[in-house]
């Protein structure tokens, strides 16, 4: 069927062309005022293959709407669309070769590509300097680009349904990140850098391979969702410590440092004074210990706004290096500060 | 059994209408109302005003209020937004798609045994249109949007209303009760909403 004028008035400079069965958008009928008119163009639920270069004719266009068609491509007509704030493409044939090479030129604010089989979060994605909206759930996405940073203006990232396996810690730099979605995927571990993300108030991670989360996810203090269910995590104390021994060279280095024995850079080779400037300090504020390649995981329970245990990966010296006053690996209360998180933090803990 | 003679309700007021009379009565006939529901076609230019959506989770919005016998609302689910394990606090409920898809997962409930994990008895996708039915002595139920590119709304009817329920930690059978609130009443939305305290 070919398209006609569309059913919209012209004075809501809108118009609706969505659910017509077209197979092409011709907009020869369309007058060229009509067309600088309008401002919302609705092309959803057709049997589009392709999107034509007319539709840069719309040179006022703030939003189109292009979902639910059959579209493997992008033209580079969009690009010329420079008033689009809002680009719908959900549920089509798109993959990260479909943009044309100048799309990160738009100012859009919101783009959705959800229902899509990109493999890759495509470069010119991460140039949208506007973007304030990302939608690419329910797409073949294995893993997101640390380019993701350069999105200064992101709020919301919704990645949920896809083959993520790692978050990189460059997300963290997202100033304004209040909505995360990375549901339904493969991720195994948070990076504790997401601390800082300051802003976050929804974070959905549940359907995924988490077995614990970093301790420093408590800082999170604007944090009001957590979705954690369909996630293996760790229920009962792990008795077993996961530690692997330190090399002789290690002990000899901790035992250097942590005795303040002196030495300058002729009593030995290069390479070992090195080694000891490698020497980082335990985590544990109450430990005066050091470390260089080997630390204990230790998976500690919070006892969670008197709810749920939540199990918090710590980072420890050696086994030894634990709280004073909790020598029974059993008991919960631990004497650190996070046992005492106040119940309007982290209120609403999705665990299900 | 007898059931009150009824037309198909062509309009979500009449369907509403006919919803007050059928529990004008203290007897449910639950296959009743679940045909009486399930005949309303959704017409989203009906319930649209009442379909308002938050970007981090689920919304209820209150439709009626049922002559104190029982609150019609609706649901508004976002991509991946879904509920915690609930119970519905010994009332009935009824639970209409209007448009998208829901996945309902089954629950025992948990007792002394079982020690924590709660295993799923079963799990369907209720589809655009559709009517479930739950109570208490049925068992516990999830509902969740699993979709991650569509939206979903329900229509649900909850006899007599409750203001609170049970929600269940799935991992240990831990359970805590939790007062539900409105996002919207009547199409209006409702001032400063504490966020409920449902956890999902």
């Amino acid at each position: 069927m070919e398209s006609h004028e569309g059913a919209a008035a012209a004075r809501d400079c809108v118009l609706d062309f969505s659910r017509l069965s077209l197979n092409t958008f011709n907009a020869d009928n369309i007058s060229g005022d009509r067309k600088s008119d309008t401002r919302q163009l609705f092309l959803n639920y057709n049997r589009l293959s392709s999107l034509p270069s007319s539709v840069s004719l719309f040179y006022n266009l703030e939003i189109l709407d292009i979902s639910n068609n059959g579209l493997t491509d992008l033209c580079e007509g969009i690009t010329r669309l420079t008033k689009l704030k809002t680009l719908l493409a959900k549920n089509n044939r798109l993959d990260e070769f479909s943009l044309p090479k100048d799309f990160g030129s738009l100012q859009l604010e919101v783009l959705n590509f959800s229902g899509n089989r990109f493999e890759e979060i495509p470069l010119q994605c991460t140039k949208l300097m506007r973007l304030q909206s990302l939608s690419i759930g329910g797409n073949r996405l294995k893993s997101i680009p640390a380019e993701i940073e350069y999105l200064t203006s992101l709020e919301m990232l919704y990645l949920g349904g896809n083959l993520i396996s790692d978050i990189p810690p460059e997300l963290a730099h997202l100033p304004y990140l209040t909505y995360l979605v990375l549901c339904d995927n493969r991720i195994q571990s948070v990076p504790p850098q997401l601390a800082r993300l300051h802003s976050l108030r929804s974070l959905s991670l549940h359907n995924n391979l988490l077995t614990y989360l970093p301790r420093e996810i408590l800082s999170l203090v604007h944090l009001e969702e957590l979705s954690l269910r369909g996630n293996p995590l760790v229920v009962r104390f792990v008795k077993e410590m996961i530690y692997d021994p330190p090399s002789l060279l290690e002990l000899a280095g901790r035992t250097i440092k942590s005795r303040n024995i002196p030495y300058c850079p002729y009593d030995m080779p290069y390479n070992l004074v090195r080694y000891l400037d490698l020497a980082s300090k335990c985590p544990n504020p109450k430990c005066a210990g050091v470390y260089f390649d080997s630390c204990v995981r230790q998976i500690k329970f919070i006892d969670f706004c008197g709810k749920y245990r939540l199990p918090l990966m710590h980072y420890l010296c050696s086994p030894e290096c634990t709280s004073p006053c909790s020598s029974n690996p059993q008991s919960d209360a631990e004497s650190e500060e996070e046992n005492s998180v106040p119940a309007d933090r982290l209120q609403r803990v999705l665990l299900g | 059994m007898e059931q009150t003679e009824v037309m198909k309700p062509e309009t979500l007021d009449e369907l509403i209408a006919v919803l007050h009379k059928i529990f004008e009565s203290d007897c449910i006939n639950v296959e009743e109302v679940q045909n009486i529901m399930e005949s309303y076609e959704s017409k989203p230019h009906e319930w649209m005003k009442y379909a308002k959506f938050d970007q981090f989770r689920y919304t209820r919005n209150l439709v009626d209020e049922g002559n104190e016998k029982f609150n019609l609302m609706i649901l508004c689910w976002g991509e991946g937004h879904g509920s915690s394990i609930h119970d519905h606090a010994n009332s009935h409920c009824f639970m209409k798609l209007l448009q998208g898809q829901l996945k309902e997962t089954l629950f025992d409930w948990p007792d002394r045994k079982s020690h924590g994990n709660m295993v799923q008895k079963s799990q369907r996708i209720l589809q655009e249109s559709k009517v479930a039915y739950i109570n208490d002595s049925i068992g516990l139920h999830r509902v969740e949007n699993v979709s991650h590119t569509e939206c979903a709304v329900s229509l649900h009817l909850y006899s007599p209303p409750f203001e609170t329920c049970q929600t269940f930690d799935q991992r240990t059978g831990h359970k805590n009760t939790v007062k539900m609130t409105f996002w919207s009443k009547y199409g209006e939305k409702t001032p400063f909403t504490t966020v409920s305290q449902e956890n999902n």
